[in-house]
């Protein structure tokens, strides 16, 4: 579905979505044959390096956070932009929420922005705090 | 681990700064877009056949280009905790892109999570055949000692 700049408000909220990653998303998101950290795909790894089990990879939550604004924004709109801090390792097997809310519009140079603040919850804590700048059509 | 009363940055850390790695041709196969569009539950219709424009996200997913070869690894593990992606125009399955990668800064990180710690940024660009710029991203990953890290 299309979403058009003039149907789109600072403060909306983006429907949050549920993801539970796994040790074998890590494996099916980069590929078998792609050098990682061994943590993503072992929890022993994971607990010898200080954590609670297999690591969640940072690259697999961007692109759950691109895909999740890039769905919500529909097939005509375009990510431009993620600045993405992660506050703490997330480890497979806990459900994460991907939550969102716009938090400023406006045109320039003939683009319509969107800008928004988007954050995956683990436990009810953000783990990951991004903003992502999205180009929009107009009804115009 | 006790923290150093020293900066573990060496000289020779410091002189991969600023030096370009050599352009790494990165192509994103039918295969790569079509498993992670799955694993993502990615249903976009500009991606679905599989063979037109490739969803963005997918180099994140991607090895190539990062200057791995480049970092040196002064602490014995690493973790991701900031990156920047900038997407400036769409690229297609199976093009050749051309990526470079570039030291930006190493430099030490005192308390915190993972107790002394080192930060190590760099960049990526991605290029398509015209030259043009197609993708850049920007990552701080943190080197850390196990031994330090606060539970």
């Amino acid at each position: 579905m299309t979403i058009y700049y003039e149907d789109i408000a600072v403060d909306d909220e983006l429907p949050t979505i549920e993801r539970t990653p796994t040790e074998d998303a890590a494996i099916d998101f980069f590929g078998r044959d792609n050098p990682t950290n061994p943590a993503f795909r072992d929890a022993e790894v994971g607990r010898k390096q200080g954590f609670g089990g297999a690591l969640v990879p940072g690259n697999l939550k961007i692109a759950w956070l691109t895909q999740f604004v890039s769905s919500w924004a529909g097939p005509e709109a375009s990510v431009r932009n993620l600045r993405v801090a992660f506050r703490r390792p997330d480890i497979a097997g806990r459900p994460l929420t991907l939550a969102g809310r716009v938090v400023d519009k406006r045109q320039e140079d003939g683009r319509n922005v969107i800008e928004l603040e988007v954050v995956t919850l683990a436990e009810g804590e953000p783990s990951v705090r991004a903003n992502v700048q999205v180009d929009v059509p107009s009804r115009g | 681990m006790t923290e150093p009363t020293e900066s573990l940055i060496k000289d020779e850390h410091r002189a991969v700064i600023g030096q370009k790695g050599d352009p790494v041709k990165v192509v994103v196969s039918g295969d790569d877009a079509r498993r992670m569009r799955d694993l993502l539950e990615d249903d976009d219709p500009r991606w679905a056949d599989g063979t037109g424009i490739a969803p963005p996200y997918v180099l994140s997913g991607l090895a190539g280009g990062r200057p791995r070869g480049q970092v040196p690894q002064i602490l014995p593990n690493g973790i991701l905790t900031q990156t920047e992606w900038q997407f400036h125009k769409p690229f297609k399955i199976d093009e050749e892109l051309e990526a470079v990668g570039q030291v930006f800064d190493i430099r030490d990180r005192l308390g915190g999570r993972y107790g002394y710690s080192i930060l190590v940024m760099t960049g990526t660009e991605y290029y398509n055949s015209a030259g043009d710029l197609v993708a850049s991203s920007i990552m701080t990953i943190t080197q850390f000692d196990p031994a330090g890290l606060k539970r």
